[in-house]
């Protein structure tokens, strides 16, 4: 079935098209009524959604652009600057190494956060006894406030009480001032960022294994294939489209991550932690300065527009 | 005792409060214009960055504002709570959408770039002035709620910072008395340091690091005879050869003499080191008085507040101030609030629950200042004492000072190079 015959309105149109020239006037007309119940029934229904759209999405974003090329100080009206927002972002040092920062977490969260998940969901979908409970154990940081979330990992990361110097000191290695350290400071942040992500990617694979036709693991036995084996060679080719996906939201989370690094770090120290989305919130938040938010938000949205772009390209063949 | 101490302040909030009946118009209340609770009516906002949580908001909506409805029944008062840590964002987006609420509880520091923008309502034209302030304030602590001349602001709670020393810690390395001087102060903190065989910190000497790194340098800044802005606030004057020493005195202290590593207590830091013994000696907020009521008051007589004291006598006053947006509906009501918030018997009763320092001179003789030493050192030292702040543009860049000195700690940058990075910034804002 093409895409044309599944859609009710476009197969509509179609139909029509194939009415013979003779009768076409007759039939167009009557056909046109009941065509144009359907899309009036059709527009009622994604008003709210046009709507919504429209005002919290489409709105914000051209304001946002046109902020961006402002000097707005919320006290007064928005002054048109031209690219002077632009220019003195890209001359200052630390919105720089916020985007170094950006950059770094998500290479090292999504990928291991992915590797993580995609393990576990194989692990929790062998049908044992607790693995319901297991899921919900995996999931549960994701629907827990990241605020809370950062709070315990405050306390496991503390230099003197944490768990984590702790379990360190009983091995014999020194701890750290993990969230102090500038060395330290980052890694600690993206340990959180992917611990806090395996949930959802975790449950998205557990979704896309439970498609898998079970026939392809039973020819694969019968075959001889190890466990390794069908796991490399059926799972993760299956798993393949989930995988795009899971990649492409878990790369727009990682770039606006924000509340972790608010409650952990504050971006220090000396800015060792700071991200692009801290930098916005900075520049609108703490310096009253609104049109340079929004530049560095268009910077953001520029950046994970590209990635995008970039992902649809390679994934093409699979959607 | 969590019962004895709640009616014991409630018994002085209703002393205070019987008190006020007769002192209505005091303080900030002493205003040019007496106003007249029959003919003042309306509904007013009122956003407070204190009074949060169940113990603030229990304080102001069934102790404090019944008492306001007494006097001015008809007016009503819409609370918003915030916590200093977000009173920006609640600020921006009040003002971006056109609903700035009536009454603002504002920082120290905070007050100039409202004014400067008009946010703010000229408290002159309300009927007060700085001259009837002055009388029942200090100078310096008027002076925070001014810009340009006009009176925008007036005083309820300071937040102050001073050093503290662990008496019994120091006397048992030999010596009697907090430090009165650097070269003191560092050689008591390199005595008192103590480290296990392996290196890792067991006790700051000095501790600096349990508190907002720009406050900590502001008060070394003010000891070392320091300043944050030139006279008329239109250039940095932090990375003078005074800065410079202070921030390099800070960094010594972790690098050179070693009194404290990076990490070993943090802002987030529940208990603070001082209370525990993990700290000889430190920086510490007044309400640390307090904490130690609560935590354990046993150490309260080892407790010993000092002025840091270097080329000049270091203390750092922050604190909350009333003012009333320039497009309230209801001015007077407002002005009402600000009053009675701002008076002798409210302003005790919030700095009480939060254990800060009351603004009101006249307070130093409470019973309440009187049994706390830190509050009482504090309001005896308030003329030494330095605010931040400065030009209207101190809200942009005070959020940049944290990692310029974090910078300069972690060897990251020389103090000077720290600071004359940090002031090329601030310079930058002043002019932009």
């Amino acid at each position: 079935m093409t895409t044309t015959e599944r859609h009710p309105i476009r197969g509509a149109e179609a139909a029509a098209k194939q009415v013979s020239p003779s009768t076409a006037p007759k039939k167009r007309k009557r056909i046109s009524t009941a065509e144009k119940k359907r899309r009036r029934a059709g527009w009622l229904m994604i008003t709210p959604s046009v709507i919504h759209v429209g005002l919290w999405t489409l709105i914000p974003v051209i304001a946002t652009f046109y902020l961006s090329f402002t000097d707005y100080g919320i006290f007064e009206a928005p002054k048109w600057i031209w690219f002077d927002n632009y220019v003195e972002m890209f001359n200052d040092a630390v919105f720089m190494q916020s985007i170094g920062n950006t950059v770094w977490y998500t290479f090292w969260t999504v990928p291991v956060s992915m590797a993580v998940a995609v393990v576990v969901a194989v692990l929790l979908n062998q049908g044992f006894k607790l693995q319901k409970f297991y899921r919900t154990a995996f999931f549960l940081p994701q629907v827990t406030a990241t605020v809370a979330i950062a709070m315990v990992w405050l306390w496991i990361f503390n230099p003197q009480y944490g768990l984590l110097n702790a379990m360190l000191e009983t091995l014999g290695i020194p701890g750290q001032a993990w969230l102090v350290d500038p060395q330290w400071a980052l890694p600690a942040v993206i340990l959180v960022g992917a611990w806090q992500g395996i949930g959802i990617k975790m449950l998205i694979y557990i979704a896309a294994l439970q498609n898998i036709d079970e026939s392809l693991y039973e020819a694969a036995s019968l075959d001889g294939a190890s466990s390794i084996r069908k796991f490399f060679s059926i799972t993760v080719p299956m798993l393949k489209p989930a995988t795009f996906f899971v990649f492409i939201i878990s790369i727009i989370g990682a770039f606006q991550v924000f509340d972790q690094i608010y409650v952990l770090t504050d971006g220090g120290p000396a800015n060792a932690t700071t991200m692009m989305t801290y930098e916005v919130y900075r520049s609108a938040f703490q310096e009253f300065r609104m049109g340079m938010a929004s530049a560095q938000s268009v910077v953001l949205f520029a950046f994970l527009l590209f990635v995008t772009l970039i992902s649809r390209r390679v994934t093409k063949e699979e959607d | 005792m969590e019962v004895k101490s709640r009616m014991r302040r409630t018994a002085s909030v209703a002393m205070v409060a019987l008190m006020g009946l007769g002192l209505a118009a005091c303080s900030a209340g002493e205003a040019d214009t007496e106003l007249n609770p029959d003919e003042i009516s309306g509904e007013i906002s009122l956003l407070t960055p204190i009074f949060e949580g169940s113990p603030g908001q229990d304080l102001l909506e069934d102790e404090l504002l019944p008492q306001f409805y007494e006097e001015y029944p008809n007016v009503t008062v819409n609370v918003d709570y915030t916590t200093y840590g977000n009173l920006n964002e609640k600020l921006t987006t009040a003002v971006v959408s056109g609903l700035v609420p009536d009454v603002m509880l504002m920082g120290v520091g905070w007050i100039e770039a409202f004014a400067d923008k008009g946010v703010l309502a000229d408290l002159g034209e309300l009927g007060l002035s700085e001259d009837t302030l002055k009388e029942s304030y200090t100078d310096e602590i008027v002076e925070a709620g001014m810009w340009d001349g006009n009176v925008y602001a007036v005083p309820i709670m300071l937040d102050t910072r001073f050093g503290v020393a662990r008496m019994d810690i120091l006397k048992e390395a030999g010596y009697d008395s907090p430090p009165s001087s650097w070269e003191e102060l560092i050689e008591i903190a390199e005595a008192t340091t103590v480290r296990s065989s392996n290196g890792s910190l067991e006790r700051a000497g000095f501790d600096m690091m349990s508190l907002d790194a720009r406050q900590a340098f502001e008060t070394i800044l003010f000891s070392a005879g320091g300043e944050l802005f030139n006279d008329d606030a239109t250039a940095p004057a932090f990375n003078s050869d005074e800065g410079v020493a202070a921030l390099g005195l800070m960094a010594d202290l972790v690098n050179k003499y070693e009194v404290e590593d990076i990490g070993f207590t943090s802002t987030d830091d529940i208990v603070n080191p001082l209370i525990n013994g993990r700290a000889a000696m430190g920086i510490a907020h007044n309400n640390l008085w307090t904490q130690a009521q609560e935590a354990d008051p046993t150490v309260l007589d080892n407790l010993e507040p000092f002025v840091i004291q270097g080329e000049a006598s270091g203390m750092f006053f922050g604190g909350t101030l009333a003012t009333v947006a320039n497009n309230s509906k209801n001015p007077q009501a407002a002005r009402a609030l600000l009053e009675f918030l701002s008076s002798p018997d409210a302003a005790l009763a919030a700095n009480e629950q939060r254990g800060n320092v009351p603004a009101l001179t006249e307070l130093l003789d409470s019973d309440y200042v009187q049994s706390n030493r830190f509050v009482q050192f504090a309001m005896e030292n308030l003329d030494v004492a330095q605010r931040e702040g400065g030009p209207s543009q101190w809200l942009e860049v005070r959020g940049d000072f944290a990692p310029a000195v974090q910078g300069a700690l972690l060897g990251q940058k020389t103090p000077q190079e720290a600071l004359d990075d940090l002031a090329a910034l601030v310079q930058t804002a002043i002019d932009r």
